[in-house]
């Protein structure tokens, strides 16, 4: 698993929503979110797993809105982050937090209504692995994202540090057939790659962002978009 | 982690039952403690509120 043990640096954990979610990277995090409610839907006394959920972003969100929520991952620094946020923000009732491995999940089979993963398949060795465990523990839904091959994440993926694994659309059908998972709904977002918005301050970010979402509704804009959300049942 | 939290999981290698071992408890969380499988009787730690369910391969290369 690529970045096992830069995810584990506590001060990694501490700087990670900061570094990765301030100025463009805002928008970012408030599109993510949108995909995940979009996808997920009503929550309210769901049973959910969210497995790579790093520092709780998501699980603490599903959780305010009165899901029953489980988030796994491999970094204890990472959790201790989303323990201490959900304890702040009294959610801590229906939310638990654990370290394991996502190709070997500590839960029974059918056990979850929803399983979910945002920002993981891009640093999965094993994908087909990964994504038929969640299948494994999932009852209804499997929903996850991908940073796309041919798009404009191509041409500087080279230079980032640990790369990231990107998939083409013939890949993903593979994936789901292999799990046993039905597409139901897929959204192509981000023309402008993450780290162009990383990049910019948020002034300028709000700009691009428009442009990004006009060009990106386009059929050429949707096959050239970054990144994929892929809504699946089994 | 809330006892409750018990109902849910199980080992993560064989999918077993896991027996709880409680050793410091605050409220309804508990702190710190041990997870027994019924059947491989593999050990998961719970450290600071947060149960360890990486399997025995995986912990030595990701440190706490």
């Amino acid at each position: 698993m690529k970045g096992q043990e830069w995810y584990q640096a506590d001060t990694v954990a501490e700087e990670y929503e900061a570094k990765r979610f301030s100025r463009g990277g805002r928008l970012i995090d408030r599109r993510e979110k949108q995909a995940v409610l979009d996808a997920i839907g009503p929550v309210a006394d769901k049973d959910v797993l969210e497995v790579a959920c790093g520092t709780g972003r998501f699980t603490v969100m599903l959780a305010e809105r009165g899901a029953n929520i489980t988030g796994l991952d491999i970094s204890g620094p990472m959790l201790q982050q989303g323990r201490e946020k959900a304890q702040a923000t009294g959610v801590d009732d229906h939310v638990e937090f654990m370290r394991g491995d996502a190709a070997r999940l500590p839960f029974p089979d059918d056990h979850f209504d929803t399983v979910f993963a945002m920002r993981f398949f891009h640093l999965a060795d094993t994908p087909a692995a990964f994504l038929a465990e969640m299948r494994r523990v999932s009852k209804e839904q499997v929903f996850f994202d991908t940073f796309n091959r041919f798009s404009t994440r191509s041409i500087y993926n080279w230079a980032l540090p640990m790369g990231s694994r990107l998939y083409s659309r013939w890949e993903i059908d593979r994936l789901l057939d292999g799990a046993g998972l039905e597409l139901t709904e897929a959204n192509h977002d981000w023309l402008l790659p993450y780290g162009f918005y990383r990049k910019i301050p948020n002034e300028l970010a709000a700009s691009f962002r428009s442009l990004d979402t006009a060009l990106g509704g386009t059929p050429l804009g949707e096959k050239l978009a970054s990144v994929s959300y892929w809504n699946t049942h089994v | 982690m809330k006892e409750d939290l018990m109902e849910i999981i199980c080992c993560p290698l064989d999918k077993h039952d896991l027996d709880l071992e409680v050793t410091e408890r605050d409220d309804g969380e508990i702190l710190s403690g041990q997870l027994t499988c019924t059947e491989c009787s593999e050990t998961f730690p719970i450290e600071d509120g947060i149960p360890n369910l990486l399997p025995p391969d995986m912990r030595d290369e990701a440190p706490a």
